[in-house]
C-alpha cells in the first residue's frame, strides 16, 4: 500500500519498484532492515528514552523540560547546590514529600557519563531492576545500556560518515578515471596504490599525539585514507558502461562529459555502489569500534563499543554482563547489516535486472 | 574500504610473531650453509689508566687517620628457622635478550636476576637504612667528604673460585669507562659522578664522587661494584661475544641451565662466601631458582593455581579480590600475603605553571579541592590505596607527615574559583570568566588503566564547574609530551627511588620552562631555589632532613602538585610450602617472595624457604580434598595512617 502511494506521488521507476519488491521478498533481509532503521530512528531521539536528565519536572507551578539545552543547576529546584540537578535524587525527593512536585524520568535513567556509584561498593554493579541498570554497570558506575544506546549512536554516525564522504571522493575519481582512461588513469592508479600503502594505524596514533583525537578527526583521518578503495570498483564499472551504445549515442548526441558520467554511467552503476553500502557501513562500525578497543579512539569519556569490549575482556570472569551485552549488540547489528548487505545485492543483481536485457 | 581494518590485523598478527620469535634459532643452519666456528679474538684492547680530572684524585698514599668503620650492631631480620633446599619457580614474561649485565638489551627483566646477585662493597640494612658488609668488611670516610674507602673481604670470591680483588674494582671502572661495552649511560656515570679509584693493596682500594653526600648516600652513589677481570675480554667483538656467556658473579646464585625461550635455572652456591656473615645467613634458602617464560599474565596466573609456579605477585585490586579467589585459597593450600611497606612514593597531578590560567595560585587551589579522591578510593579502588599527602614520600626520617592534602570541598572551591574571577557559569556549567574564558583543563596521562579514576574526578570536578578534558595517550607519547611542557596537567608518577627524596630536579628553575627536564610544573621561586642547593650540598643528615621537610611544605603551599594516591603495600599469594619469619619482610622491601638480597634498593630479600615435607602434606591434602582453613596474612606493622 505505501509502495502504491510512493508510486503515485513519485513515480518511480519501474525497474526500482521491482528491485524494492525483490528486497522485500528477502525476509531476513527486508526485516533486518526494518529493525536497524527503527534502532536507528529510536537512537536518534535517544535522550528521551536514556538520559539522567528528567523529561519534565514539575516544580512550584511551573513546568521545566531539562532533557535539551542548558543545564539546570540544583538551586532551582530549592536544592542546595549550583552543579546540575540529579534528577532521580530529586524524583525521590519530591515522591518523600509527596507534594504537587513531580518528575518524569525517560524509561531507562542514566546517562551515559554518569557514574553512579556508592562508597563501600565495587563497581562493575550487576544488572538490577532494583537499581534501573537493566544490563548492570561497568567498572566505574556508568551504566552499560546507556552507554550500548549512545555508543550504538555515535558509531553509526560514523560509519554514515565515513560513508557519504568516501563515497563522494571514490565515486567521482573512480568515474574520472574510467571514463577518461589513459594518462589520466594511469596517474591516479599509481598515486592509489602509494597512498595505499600509508598505515593507517600509524597515521592515527600520529595524530592523537598532537590532537587530542575526537569524532571530527578521526572521520577525516579515516577519509583522507579509505577513499581509494571505491575508486577501483567504480573505474572498472565506468570502463564497462562507457563503450555500451547509450554513451555512444549520448555522445553522438553532442552531450558534456560531466553530463555522459553524471545522468548516464553513474545511474548505471549503481548496483555496484548500492550493494557495498551496507558492507561499507559494517566495516565503519567496525573500525571505530577496533580503534577504540585499541585505545586510539575517540577520547575517554566518550560511550564506546571497543572501549565497552576492552573493560569486558578485563572484567570477563568477574562482570560478565558487560561483554556479553556489547558483544551481543555487536553481533546483532552486524549480521543485520550484513543480511541487509545480501538482499541487497540479491535485489540489484543485474543478472536479473539490466537495462541491456 | 576494508583497508585500515586490514591494517590492524595485520599489525596485530605481527606483534604476535615478534614477541613469538623467543627462541634462537641458528640462521646459518636452516639456511643450510655450513656453519663457520665463530672465531675468537684471543686478545683484549689495552685499556687507558684510569683518568683523573684537574682538581680530582685520591691521595697516591691510604690516608692514616681513616676511621675505618663497619657495622654489625644492626638487628638480625632473616629467621633461623629456615630451612635449605626445594626448587622456587617463577616465571618471567619473556626470554632475555642477553645474559650479559651491561650493554645493549642488558636492562630487560631478567637484569632483575642477574644484578643482584652481582654484589656491591656494603648492602644497605632493609630496616635500619644504613650500610652492612657485603663484600667489604670496613669502610672509611675521606676528609674531603666525597670519597670513601673499603677494605675487601679476604674470603670474598668470584663464582669460580677467583678471589675478589681491589684490581677488580679497578678494572670496573675502566670496564664501566670503556666505550666497548656500548652502554653510554655507564660510560657517563663512571666520568661524571664516579671521579677516581684507586687500589692500595690487594684488599684496599677508594673511590672518589663527583660531590659532597651524607654517609648513606655516598654508599649508594659511589659504592660501585666489581667486575670480573679475569673473565672479560674487552674489545670490538665484546658485545656480541659476550651476550650468551655466563659471567661470574659475587652473589649466592649462579646460573647452571639455559633452555632458550623456555626457562633458565640458577643453582644455589653451596660454599658461598657470604654464608658466615651476619647479615646473609638463613637467606637464599632454595637450592635451586627456575625461570620459566611465561608470556601472558593471565597465563602464568593459571599456573600459580595448578601449583607449577610457587608465588605470584597480587598487587592490583582486580587480582587480589576476584582473580585469587577459590578452592586452593579456602582451603588454605595457598596463602594470601598483604604487607604494608615503606617505598618512596611520589604519584600526583602536575599543574603547567606556564599556562596562564594555571599560573594563577587561587585557580591551583580551586582545582585540588574540585579532586574527588575519596570517592575513588572507596569505589574504583576498592579502598586499597591510600590518598597520597606530599609530593612524594617513603624516605623515612625525610616524610613531613605533618602535612595533610587538600580535600574535596565544593565550598571551597567554589571560594577559590570566584576569587581567581570564575564566578559564572556557562549554560553547560562549566564556570567562565569575564574574559569569557572556560573553567576547563587537559589532563594528559598515558595509560587506560586510569581511565577509571580519572572519569570519576571528571564527573565530580563538573559540580565544582571545573572541566577536565582527558588526553590519553599511549605511555611514551604522554611522556613526550610531559617533557616538552606541552599539558596543562600532567597525570603520572615517579619511579622514585634512592635514600633521599630529590628536588632539584622537580622544582629548580635551572629546569623550568625548558623541554626535557623533570621540572613539569614549570615551577620557579629563587627563594625555593636557595634551598634546593642547600639541600643538595649539605652533609648533614639532620640539615638535610630538615630542609627536604620544608622544601616539602613549600610545594605543598604553592599548590603545583595535587598529590593522588599510594599504593603502601605490596601483595602476593604463596603456596603454603613457601615459608616466611614471623615478621613477614622487613619494612622497605618491593616484593616479599624476592629470591634475592635487593628488593627495592635494599638487601631485604631472600628472606622465605621451601619446606619440602610441608609441599608432600600439602599436595596429599589438596588430592584428598583436607582443608586447612584459609589463610590471609594483612600485616600493617609499617603502614602509616593516611588520615595522619
Amino acid at each position: 500500500m505505501i509502495l502504491d502511494r510512493l508510486r503515485q506521488s513519485f513515480a518511480l521507476n519501474p525497474l526500482t519498484v521491482k528491485q524494492w519488491r525483490r528486497f522485500r521478498s528477502i525476509k531476513r533481509g527486508y526485516y533486518s532492515a526494518v529493525v536497524l532503521g527503527a534502532m536507528i530512528v529510536l537512537s536518534c531521539g535517544a535522550e528521551l528514552l536514556v538520559n539522567g536528565r528528567a523529561l519534565i519536572v514539575y516544580y512550584e507551578g511551573e513546568l521545566y523540560f531539562p532533557t535539551y539545552g542548558d543545564i539546570i543547576p540544583g538551586s532551582t529546584f530549592g536544592l542546595d547546590y549550583e552543579y546540575e540537578t540529579n534528577y532521580r535524587d530529586l524524583d525521590a525527593e519530591f515522591e518523600e514529600q509527596d507534594g504537587d512536585n513531580w518528575v518524569l524520568m525517560p524509561p531507562v535513567r542514566y546517562g551515559p557519563l554518569e557514574n553512579n556509584l556508592t562508597p563501600g561498593y565495587f563497581p562493575p554493579y550487576s544488572p538490577s531492576f532494583e537499581t534501573g541498570h537493566y544490563l548492570g554497570t561497568d567498572e566505574t558506575g556508568r551504566d552499560v545500556l546507556a552507554r550500548l544506546v549512545y555508543g550504538f549512536r555515535i558509531a553509526f554516525a560514523f560509519a554514515s560518515l565515513l560513508l557519504l564522504c568516501n563515497y563522494l571522493i571514490g565515486i567521482a575519481i573512480g568515474s574520472a578515471m574510467g571514463f577518461w582512461g589513459g594518462v589520466f588513469d594511469l596517474a591516479f592508479q599509481r598515486l592509489i596504490e602509494i597512498w595505499n600503502m600509508v598505515p593507517t594505524l600509524y597515521v592515527i596514533m600520529i595524530v592523537a599525539s598532537i590532537v587530542i583525537p575526537n569524532f571530527w578527526t578521526l572521520a577525516a583521518v579515516m577519509v583522507a585514507l579509505g577513499w581509494t578503495a571505491m575508486t577501483w570498483n567504480m573505474r572498472t564499472s565506468t570502463y564497462k558502461e562507457k563503450t555500451r551504445e547509450y554513451v555512444l549515442a549520448a555522445r553522438a548526441l553532442g552531450a558534456s562529459n560531466q553530463r555522459m558520467i553524471g545522468s548516464h554511467v553513474i545511474p548505471n552503476t549503481i548496483s555496484v555502489i548500492v550493494s557495498f553500502i551496507p558492507f561499507s557501513i559494517a566495516t565503519g562500525i567496525f573500525l571505530l569500534t577496533a580503534l577504540d578497543y585499541l585505545g586510539f579512539g575517540l577520547p575517554p569519556p566518550t560511550p564506546s563499543w571497543g572501549e565497552m569490549l576492552s573493560q569486558g575482556q578485563k572484567h570477563i570472569v568477574t562482570a560478565p554482563w558487560i561483554i556479553l551485552s556489547v558483544a551481543i549488540a555487536i553481533s546483532i547489528v552486524l549480521v543485520m547489516v550484513n543480511y541487509i548487505g545480501e538482499a541487497v545485492r540479491e535485489a540489484f543483481d543485474p543478472k536479473k535486472f539490466a537495462y541491456y536485457q | 574500504m576494508n583497508h585500515p581494518a586490514k591494517t590492524i590485523a595485520v599489525l596485530a598478527t605481527g606483534a604476535v610473531l615478534v614477541s613469538g620469535c623467543g627462541s634462537e634459532t641458528n640462521i646459518y643452519l636452516t639456511l643450510g650453509v655450513p656453519v663457520e666456528p665463530y672465531a675468537l679474538p684471543e686478545t683484549a684492547i689495552e685499556l687507558p689508566p684510569i683518568e683523573v680530572l684537574e682538581g680530582d684524585g685520591l691521595p697516591d698514599v691510604l690516608p692514616e687517620d681513616l676511621v675505618w668503620v663497619t657495622n654489625e650492631d644492626d638487628p638480625v631480620f632473616a629467621s633461623p628457622d629456615a630451612k635449605r633446599g626445594g626448587t622456587f619457580r617463577t616465571s618471567i614474561l619473556g626470554f632475555p635478550l642477553t645474559l650479559r649485565r651491561v650493554g645493549p638489551d642488558s636492562n630487560g627483566s631478567f637484569a632483575g636476576f642477574l644484578r643482584p646477585n652481582q654484589f656491591g662493597p656494603i648492602a644497605l640494612h632493609p630496616d635500619t637504612r644504613r650500610a652492612i658488609p657485603a663484600l667489604a668488611t670496613h669502610w672509611a670516610f675521606g676528609a674531603d667528604g666525597r670519597s670513601i674507602y673499603y677494605r675487601i673481604n679476604p674470603k670474598a670470591r668470584w663464582s669460580d673460585g677467583v678471589p675478589v680483588t681491589a684490581d677488580d674494582f679497578v678494572y670496573a671502572m675502566q670496564f664501566m669507562r670503556s666505550k666497548e661495552i656500548v652502554a653510554p649511560w655507564y660510560n657517563n656515570y663512571y666520568t661524571e659522578r664516579i671521579r677516581d679509584l684507586k687500589r692500595y693493596d690487594d684488599q684496599t682500594y677508594g673511590v672518589q664522587g663527583a660531590n659532597p653526600m651524607p654517609a648513606g648516600e655516598m654508599h649508594a652513589n659511589y659504592g660501585i661494584g666489581p667486575q670480573p677481570r679475569h673473565f672479560h675480554v674487552l674489545n670490538d667483538d665484546w658485545v656480541a661475544n659476550t651476550n650468551w656467556q655466563i659471567e661470574p658473579n659475587t652473589g649466592p646464585y649462579q646460573i647452571t641451565k639455559v633452555r632458550k625461550g623456555k626457562y633458565i635455572e640458577m643453582t644455589r652456591k653451596a660454599d658461598w662466601w657470604g654464608d658466615e656473615l651476619k647479615y646473609f645467613k638463613h637467606r637464599f634458602n632454595p637450592d635451586k631458582i627456575r625461570v620459566r617464560v611465561i608470556r601472558d599474565p593471565n597465563v602464568a596466573f593459571q599456573y600459580f593455581l595448578k601449583g607449577e609456579l610457587d608465588t605470584q605477585g597480587l598487587v592490583l585490586p582486580q587480582y587480589w579480590h576476584d582473580k585469587a579467589r577459590g578452592e586452593a585459597f579456602d582451603n588454605g593450600y595457598i596463602a594470601k600475603y598483604w604487607f604494608y611497606n615503606e617505598q618512596p612514593e611520589a604519584s600526583g597531578m602536575y599543574l603547567n605553571m606556564a599556562d596562564p590560567i594555571l599560573s594563577d595560585e587561587l585557580v591551583r587551589f580551586g582545582i585540588a579541592h574540585s579532586m574527588n579522591f575519596d570517592r575513588v578510593i572507596t569505589t574504583v579502588l576498592r579502598n586499597d590505596y591510600d590518598r597520597l599527602s606530599t609530593f612524594q614520600i617513603g624516605f623515612g626520617d625525610y616524610d613531613n607527615l605533618d602535612i595533610r592534602p587538600r580535600e574535596y570541598d565544593l565550598e571551597r572551591a567554589d571560594e577559590y574559583f570566584d576569587a581567581a574571577g570564575f564566578e559564572t557559569r556557562g549554560g553547560d556549567g562549566i564556570r567562565i570568566n569575564k574574559d569569557g574564558e572556560r573553567l576547563s583543563f587537559q589532563v594528559t596521562y598515558g595509560t587506560p588503566l586510569h581511565t577509571d579514576r580519572l572519569v570519576v574526578l571528571q564527573e565530580e570536578a563538573r559540580k565544582a564547574g571545573l572541566e577536565l578534558e582527558l588526553d590519553l595517550k599511549d605511555g611514551p607519547g604522554s611522556f613526550k609530551k610531559m617533557l616538552e611542557k606541552k599539558h596543562q596537567i600532567a597525570w603520572m608518577g615517579w619511579a622514585a627511588g634512592g635514600l633521599a627524596p630529590g628536588y632539584w630536579q622537580f622544582f629548580h628553575s635551572a629546569n623550568a620552562n625548558k623541554p626535557q627536564t623533570n621540572n613539569l610544573t614549570n615551577h620557579a621561586n629563587p627563594a625555593m631555589d636557595e634551598l634546593i642547593m642547600d639541600y643538595r650540598t649539605s652533609t648533614s643528615l639532620e640539615d638535610r632532613i630538615r630542609l627536604a621537610r620544608i622544601l616539602e611544605q613549600m610545594v605543598h603551599d604553592s599548590g603545583v602538585v595535587i598529590p593522588t594516591f599510594r599504593v603502601p603495600y605490596t601483595r602476593a599469594g604463596a603456596w603454603r610450602w613457601v615459608k616466611l619469619p614471623e615478621w613477614v619482610a622487613p619494612r622497605t622491601v618491593a616484593s616479599v617472595f624476592s629470591p634475592f638480597a635487593n628488593t627495592g634498593g635494599f638487601s631485604g630479600g631472600g628472606l622465605f624457604w621451601i619446606d619440602v615435607d610441608e609441599r608432600e602434606r600439602t599436595l596429599e591434602a589438596k588430592s584428598d580434598g583436607h582443608s586447612f582453613g584459609p589463610t590471609t596474612i594483612v600485616d600493617t606493622t609499617y603502614r602509616v595512617d593516611p588520615a595522619g
